[in-house]
C-alpha cells in the first residue's frame, strides 16, 4: 500500500514517504537491531588488533595501545610463513570442496531428476543425504578409522589390498600430500545429498511445457539435461557459487583440527586452526582479531569481485 | 483500525526486541564492573587487617558461614581432569546435599583440551563459581578470572586451609601482574602431613616395559639400563611372539597427540641423566637452556629412526589421538613406550581389571652412558594447580567454606577411603581395612562413578600423607592394603627382582633443587616467551615425526632442516624467561 501511495504523487517530502510506510519501517526496526547488534556492534572488537588486549583489564580504552604490532607479528618472521602457508592450504581446500562439491552435487540433482522409479529416487535421496546430519567429530572418528591400516579397522586399505592395488597399507594421515583429497573427499560424502536438494527444488519449478516442445522436437535425455534443465536452474547455480566464495576461506575447521597431525601439518593446518592455536590457546586474542580482520577483508573482496565479474559476464548479481 | 492495530503490533515488537537488546546489556556491561571492583576491595581490606574481610553474614563460625541442607547451594565447578563427571545416583553426592546442602555442578575438560577451552573462557569473562586447572591455572590468574583468597586463609576464617597453605605461602603466592602476591589456587597434590606412606606406587616417566616381556626374557638384570637393553628386549620378544591374541605385536609407542607432545620431546633430558624440567635442561649453576637441536636429543630420535627401521615402532603412531594411543596399550599388544604412569592409568587399570596383569607395565630406566638415571624426582607440591573461586561466583564465602570444610579429615577419609562400614572397615588396632569384595570394588571403572567423586577429588586440595589417627590418604597409600591388593602374577614378579613395590624399579632421588620444576615456570600469555615455546613445540612436532619415520639415509638431511628452523625461533626470549622464573623462586623459596 505505501508504494501504491508513493506512485500517485512523485514529488512528496522525504517525511510523508516516511508516514506513508511508517508500519513497514516499524516492522523492519526488529531486524534492524539485530543486525546492527550482532553484525555491526562486534566490529568494534576490532580495536583490539592495534592493542595488547589483556582481558583482565576489562575497560577496553584502558588496553595498552600497540599500534600496527600485531600486523607485524602476524604478517612478518616465523609466523608470517607459518600463516601465509595456512592461507594456501585454506584456500586449497576450500576450493577442491567447493569444486568437487559443486559439481558432484549438481550431477546427481540432473540424474536424480532423471529417475522415474519415485520410490528408488527417494531411498537415493536419503541415503545422500543422512551424512549431513552427522557431527563433524564423527565423521572425523570414521574418516581416521577408515584411513588407518587393516588392523585397525582401516576399510579402505583392505578392500585396496583385497583387490592387490597395493601390497602394503597406504598411511593416508602420515603423507601430506592425500590431505587436501581427504578433506575435500569427507566434505563430498557428507554434503553431497543435502546439496543437491535446492538443486532439485530449482528443477521442480521448470516449466514442464518445455520438456514436452522437446519430446515434440525429438530430443533425447542427454539433450534435455543439456538444453532445458541445465540453463534453467543456471541462475541458482550462479547465485551459490557468488554465495559460496564469500566463504572460500572458511575451508572448516573440524575435519583439520581432529585429523592434523605434525607429519602433515603442512599441507592441514587452516587459518582457523592458526588462530585457535597463536591465538585463543595462547591467550593472544589480539593476534587472533588481526587473522580475522585479514579473513573478512579478503571474504568481502572476494564476494564483491566474484559479483562484479559475473554482472560482467551476464549473469546473475547477488547485489 | 486494521492501520493502527498493525502499527501498534511492530511498535510493540520493536520495543519489546529493543527492552531486550538493552536489558541483558547492562548485565554484561555490570559484571566486569563488579570484578574489576571485587578484587580492590579484598586487597584494600587486607592491609587494615582488623576487619575480617568476607561480608558479614548471617550464621557465621569463624567468618564462614555454615553450610547445611536447610540452606542448600548449588556449586558450579569447571574441572581439569581425566576423571569423568559422577553417575547421577552417586552416594557421596547425596551424601553431600544431605548432610551440607551443597549440590555440585560438573563441567569437566580433558588436560589436552584445556587451554583453547581457557582462551574461550576468559574472552568471555564469565566463568563457573570454582575453577580447577592443572598447569594452565596462571593465565585465568592473570586473566584476571580468580579472587585472591589471602582474607579467607587465616586461622580465624577458613582454618583447616590456612593450615594447609600456610608453610608454602611464598612458593604459593603469585604475581597476577598488578605487583602484589596473593594466594589465588588451592594445591591439589603433593602438600603432606604427618609420616608419607606412599611410595608404593610411582605416577611418573620412564620407558615403560611390559611385564611378560621381562618374564619370557627370564628376569634379566634391569640395572644399568640403556637404549641398547631396552630395544633389544623388545625385538627378542617380536622375533618369539609377532603377535599377541591374534593380532600384529607392536614395538614401541611415540605419543605425539594433542597437550602430550612431551611423549615426544620429553626423553632426552631424561637419557642424558637430567629431571623433568619440560623443555629444559637446568645446569649445575641454575641455567636453563633448550636441549631440544642438542646432540642428546639427534642420537636419541636417530635411534628412533633407527628403530622404525627394522619395524618396531608403531606406523600409526604418530597419526593417533591420545584415545587411539590408550585403546591400543589397553589392547595389551604394545610392549613399549616413553609415557608418564597417570598419563596411561585407564589402559593400565583396564589391563588389570581384565586379568591381563602379564600385560601391564613396569618402567625402565635407560641412560646414555656415563649418566646416572634421574627419572624419578622427590614429590613436589602443584603450584598454580587446583581449585581457585572465580571473580563469577556470588557468594565466595560459601564456596571457601565448603572447600574448607571438604579438607576436613572427616570428609577427606570420606573422599578418598568411603563411606565406614560399605567401603572399608576399621580393625581392632585403628587402622582401615577393606575385603575382598570392597577392593574389588574399588577397581572397578562403573562402581567407582556411583561410589566416588574422582574428578571433584582429583582437584580438591587433600590431606595426603596420614590422617592425625595413623592411617594413610588413601587405600592405595596404605602399605598394608597395597600388599593385600598385589595380584599373584605380581607378587610373583616383585619377588622375582627381590623387590617390594613398583617404586623400588625407580632411581633412589636426591633433594628436589629449590626452583625444581621448572615446567611450571608460568610464561605470560602474549609474551615472546610464549610464542617461542609454543613455535618450538610445533618445530619439534612438524620435524621430528618425519625425522623418525624416514629412511635412515635421509636423517641427517632432515634433522639439519630442523635445527635451521629452531634457529628462526627466538629462542633466548624462551630461555631468558625461564631463567628469570629460576632466579626469582632461588630468592623467595630459598
Amino acid at each position: 500500500m505505501g508504494s501504491g501511495a508513493a506512485t500517485n504523487t512523485r514529488k512528496r517530502s522525504f517525511w510523508s514517504v516516511v508516514s506513508g510506510q511508517r508500519e513497514l519501517i516499524l516492522m523492519s526496526v526488529p531486524l534492524l537491531l539485530y543486525k546492527v547488534l550482532f553484525s555491526y556492534v562486534p566490529i568494534g572488537g576490532w580495536t583490539m588488533a592495534f592493542q595488547n588486549f589483556k582481558p583482565a583489564i576489562r575497560t577496553w580504552y584502558k588496553q595498552q595501545w600497540v599500534g600496527f604490532d600485531n600486523f607485524v607479528k602476524l604478517f612478518t618472521g616465523l609466523n608470517g610463513e607459518r600463516f601465509i602457508r595456512d592461507i594456501g592450504n585454506t584456500l586449497a581446500q576450500s576450493l577442491l570442496t567447493l569444486v568437487l562439491g559443486y559439481v558432484c552435487s549438481i550431477v546427481l540433482a540432473l540424474l536424480l531428476n532423471e529417475v522415474k522409479n519415485i520410490g528408488f529416487k527417494r531411498v537415493v535421496q536419503n541415503i545422500t543425504y543422512m551424512p549431513h546430519f552427522l557431527s563433524w567429530i564423527i565423521v572425523a572418528g570414521l574418516v581416521s578409522t577408515a584411513l588407518s591400516v587393516p588392523t585397525s579397522g582401516g576399510i579402505i586399505n583392505t578392500v585396496l589390498m583385497g583387490l592387490h592395488i597395493i601390497d602394503t597399507p597406504i598411511l593416508f594421515l602420515a603423507n601430506p600430500g592425500y590431505f587436501w583429497g581427504i578433506v575435500a573427499g569427507s566434505h563430498l560424502w557428507k554434503e553431497l545429498g543435502w546439496n543437491t536438494i535446492i538443486y532439485m527444488a530449482a528443477i521442480t519449478a521448470i516449466d514442464p511445457a518445455l520438456y514436452e516442445a522437446s519430446d515434440m522436437d525429438g530430443a533425447n535425455r542427454y539433450q534435455k539435461m543439456w538444453n532445458i534443465t541445465l540453463p534453467c536452474i543456471k541462475s541458482t547455480i550462479v547465485i551459490l557459487l557468488i554465495m559460496s566464495i564469500g566463504n572460500v576461506l572458511e575451508a572448516g575447521f573440524e575435519i583439520q583440527y581432529f585429523l592434523g597431525n605434525g607429519l602433515i601439518v603442512e599441507k592441514s593446518e587452516t587459518i582457523d586452526i592458526f588462530v585457535l592455536r597463536y591465538g585463543i590457546q595462547m591467550g593472544n586474542f589480539s593476534l587472533a582479531t588481526v587473522a580475522g580482520m585479514f579473513k573478512t577483508v579478503i571474504s568481502i573482496l572476494l564476494i564483491t569481485g566474484a559479483n562484479f565479474i559475473s554482472g560482467k559476464l551476464g549473469e546473475e548479481k547477488l547485489i | 483500525m486494521k492501520r493502527i492495530i498493525s502499527a501498534l503490533l511492530a511498535a510493540v515488537l520493536a520495543f519489546s526486541l529493543a527492552a531486550c537488546g538493552s536489558g541483558s546489556q547492562p548485565t554484561a556491561n555490570q559484571e566486569p564492573a563488579t570484578a574489576a571492583s571485587q578484587a580492590p576491595a579484598a586487597a584494600k581490606t587486607a592491609a587494615p587487617a582488623a576487619d575480617p574481610a568476607p561480608a558479614a553474614e548471617p550464621a557465621q563460625t569463624g567468618g564462614l558461614p555454615v553450610l547445611s541442607p536447610s540452606n542448600p547451594v548449588t556449586l558450579t565447578t569447571w574441572i581439569t581432569s581425566n576423571y569423568a563427571a559422577p553417575s547421577n545416583d552417586n552416594k557421596l553426592t547425596k551424601l553431600l546435599k544431605d548432610k551440607l546442602g551443597v549440590t555440585i555442578s560438573y563441567e569437566i575438560i580433558t588436560p589436552d583440551n584445556a587451554d583453547q577451552k581457557i582462551g574461550v573462557m576468559l574472552a568471555g569473562g564469565d566463568y563457573p563459581d570454582l575453577v580447577g586447572a592443572v598447569e594452565l591455572n596462571a593465565r585465568f590468574i592473570t586473566g584476571g578470572a580468580l579472587i585472591p583468597l589471602d582474607d579467607y586463609l587465616k586461622p580465624d576464617v577458613a582454618d583447616v586451609l590456612y593450615t594447609h597453605v600456610e608453610p608454602y605461602w611464598n612458593r604459593l603466592s603469585f604475581d597476577a601482574g598488578d605487583g602484589a602476591k596473593h594466594i589465588y589456587v588451592l594445591p591439589n597434590y603433593n602438600r603432606y602431613y604427618g609420616e608419607i606412606t606412599g611410595g608404593t606406587n610411582y605416577s611418573a616417566s620412564g620407558f615403560w616395559i611390559q611385564k611378560d616381556v621381562l618374564a619370557d626374557a627370564g628376569y634379566p638384570d634391569i640395572e644399568n639400563m640403556t637404549l641398547d637393553k631396552y630395544f633389544k628386549l623388545i625385538k627378542d620378544y617380536m622375533a618369539k611372539y609377532p603377535t599377541i591374541e591374534g593380532q600384529p605385536t607392536i614395538g614401541f609407542e611415540i605419543l605425539a597427540a594433542n597437550g602430550r607432545e612431551w611423549g615426544l620431546t620429553n626423553p632426552p633430558e631424561y637419557l642424558a641423566g637430567a629431571p623433568n624440567n619440560g623443555g629444559v635442561i637446568v645446569d649445575s649453576n641454575n641455567v636453563a637452556a633448550i636441549f631440544a637441536d642438542k646432540e642428546i636429543s639427534k642420537t636419541y630420535y636417530q635411534y628412533l629412526n633407527q628403530m622404525n627401521a627394522e619395524g618396531v615402532v608403531d606406523q600409526e603412531t604418530f597419526t593417533q589421538t591420545l584415545d587411539q594411543y590408550l585403546a591400543k596399550l589397553a589392547s595389551g599388544r604394545v610392549l613399549g613406550m616413553y609415557d608418564q604412569r597417570w598419563n596411561f592409568g585407564n589402559a593400565y587399570d583396564s589391563l588389570h581389571s581384565a586379568g591381563k596383569d602379564e600385560r601391564t607395565y613396569v618402567s625402565l630406566l635407560p641412560v646414555y652412558d656415563g649418566y646416572k638415571p634421574y627419572y624419578a624426582d622427590r614429590e613436589v607440591m602443584n603450584i598454580n594447580q587446583g581449585f581457585g573461586v572465580s571473580v563469577s561466583c556470588q557468594q565466595p564465602d560459601v564456596a571457601v567454606a565448603f572447600l574448607n570444610t571438604l579438607l576436613s579429615e572427616e570428609w577427606q577419609k570420606l573422599l578418598s577411603w568411603g563411606i565406614e562400614g560399605e567401603d572399608y572397615s576399621v580393625g581392632a588396632d585403628g587402622l582401615f581395612t577393606r575385603s575382598e569384595a570392597q577392593r574389588n570394588n574399588a577397581k572397578d571403572l562403573v562402581w567407582r562413578a556411583s561410589n566416588r567423586l574422582e574428578a571433584l577429588l582429583d582437584i580438591l586440595p587433600k590431606h595426603q600423607g596420614t590422617y592425625s589417627d595413623g592411617n594413610a590418604y588413601s587405600a592405595d597409600d596404605q602399605p598394608t592394603e597395597f600388599f593385600a591388593t598385589l595380584v599373584d602374577y605380581d607378587k610373583d614378579f616383585l619377588t622375582k627382582y627381590n623387590k617390594k613395590t613398583w617404586r623400588d624399579f625407580l632411581n633412589q632421588p636426591p633433594d628436589n633443587p629449590v626452583y625444581y620444576p621448572a615446567w611450571n615456570i608460568a610464561l605470560p600469555d602474549g609474551s615472546e616467551a610464549q610464542m617461542a615455546n609454543t613455535q618450538l613445540t610445533d618445530t619439534s612436532l612438524q620435524f621430528l615425526p618425519k625425522a623418525i619415520l624416514a629412511a635412515p639415509s635421509e636423517f641427517e638431511s632432515i634433522w639439519s632442516d630442523y635445527v635451521a628452523q629452531i634457529g628462526k625461533i627466538n629462542i633466548k626470549a624462551y630461555e631468558d624467561a625461564v631463567n628469570a622464573g629460576i632466579q626469582e623462586r632461588i630468592a623467595n623459596w630459598g
